[in-house]
């Protein structure tokens, strides 16, 4: 291994590490603001009013897979609701 | 053929109310919403307008004055005068299963009808509803305008219909919220794919949710413009001489101030005509008279109708004809 190729690799390792550092803050801040939009479309669930409930029926379909992930990293094993049967 | 604006019988001096294009019509239970609204759109479809009486009291009152029922769709009720019922409970179906459609489209038939029995559940939570009967209104205000001269709504009681004027305005907030929080989402989601150079992140511009919660935005921010375009929407409020009455009809004129929603007349119903006689009547009278002074003082800021009580209740077209031409101000004849 040359001086160049070492200095190469040194360089990608300095450039992975704070750019991983940077994605893993970035995925934390993205998971976070999910959980936010989850609770305002799901608010029935905690049992507080939500003005745009049936609105938000012509969305539900298209949140079934976003949906999964969430109640799953809610420790619910299950999908909590019914109307959103993803498993 | 129907003659063209202005050709009726009242035409050298239209009455304020006809020159609107969508009028509603709100009071507390009882004080004769139904028999006001049926009025004017009886003299409006006299003028020779094409007018929409739409009826969204479950209980049939419409029905009950021009003694033909109301049905789902419009349907010509008396010449250039059409008439439907909004049935709420209907509405809501309706939109469910709409909902349901898009689900059963994407899924596989078991998670649709695992989906859909749920569903079910959510179409009886309280509020479905009264969004349900907003849309259906908001649907006519935008997409029937043009078809008619004239909008009429005969609204279910005052706080009912306050709280669905004002709907729009929260629940359309209520989405900007949501389509906001949705972009940023996936602005976050775009940063990471820079990152990873592996472009997994959808195009906000194709993104599903946003596209329909922003299309709902839209309309209902079209629907609440509309409501507040004072030169074509009014509100009417119908009151009668008693306190309650008048205390909710208060109420409500400061509510729809408070929401930019023009009220354009206060109708007294139900005023003792001044030549009863007997002891009851006079002692009732002069009761009367001291709630009469207490609109005259409280509502000073607006035009006042004033319609006297009717030996009979008002049932089919002879009676209506009379409140009628109270009304618009033509001496009954």
């Amino acid at each position: 291994m040359d001086w160049k190729e070492l200095k190469q690799n040194f360089g990608d390792f300095v450039h992975g590490y704070f750019v991983s550092e940077y994605e893993r803050k970035l995925r934390e801040q993205f998971v976070d603001l999910n959980d936010l939009f989850m609770l305002q479309c799901f608010m029935e669930l905690v049992g507080l009013p939500n003005p745009a409930a049936i609105y938000l029926l012509d969305v539900y379909p298209f949140f079934l897979e976003e949906f999964h992930t969430w109640h799953r990293r809610m420790g619910m094993d299950r999908s909590p609701i019914g109307s959103m049967p993803c498993c | 053929m129907a003659p063209s604006h202005g050709d009726g019988p009242f035409a050298h001096r239209q009455h304020a109310l006809l020159l609107k294009r969508v009028l509603f019509f709100g009071g507390k239970g009882g004080v004769g919403k139904t028999t006001c609204a049926s009025a004017v759109a009886l003299a409006a479809s006299r003028e020779g307008k094409r007018v929409l009486l739409v009826s969204t009291d479950p209980a049939h009152s419409t029905s009950d004055i021009f003694g033909t029922p109301f049905e789902a769709d419009e349907r010509e009720i008396h010449p250039r005068l059409y008439g439907l019922e909004v049935d709420a409970n209907l509405e809501a179906r309706r939109y469910i299963d709409n909902a349901k459609a898009g689900i059963a489209r994407m899924f596989s038939p078991a998670v649709a009808k695992e989906a859909g029995r749920q569903i079910e559940l959510a179409s009886s939570m309280p509020g479905v509803e009264e969004v349900a009967l907003f849309d259906r209104i908001g649907d006519l205000i935008v997409d029937r305008f043009d078809a008619y001269d004239l909008l009429i709504f005969d609204t279910a009681p005052t706080g009912h219909t306050l709280r669905l004027l004002r709907m729009p305005e929260l629940v359309s907030a209520w989405i900007t919220a949501l389509s906001k929080r949705r972009r940023a989402l996936l602005a976050l989601n775009q940063d990471i794919d820079q990152v990873r150079l592996a472009p997994e992140a959808i195009n906000p511009d194709e993104d599903p949710i946003l596209k329909t919660l922003d299309a709902r935005r839209e309309k209902l921010e079209q629907v609440r413009a509309r409501l507040m375009q004072h030169n074509f929407t009014g509100f009417v409020l119908v009151v009668v001489p008693e306190r309650l009455p008048i205390e909710e009809t208060v109420r409500a004129a400061a509510i729809l101030a408070e929401s930019n929603v023009n009220v354009c007349e206060i109708v007294v119903n139900r005023v003792l005509p001044e030549d009863v006689d007997g002891g009851f009547y006079r002692s009732r009278r002069a009761q009367e008279q001291v709630y009469i002074d207490e609109i005259k003082r409280r509502f000073a800021m607006y035009p006042l109708a004033w319609v006297p009580q009717l030996p009979t209740d008002v049932h089919g077209l002879e009676n209506l004809e009379r409140v009628s031409a109270v009304l618009m101000g033509v001496p009954s004849s």
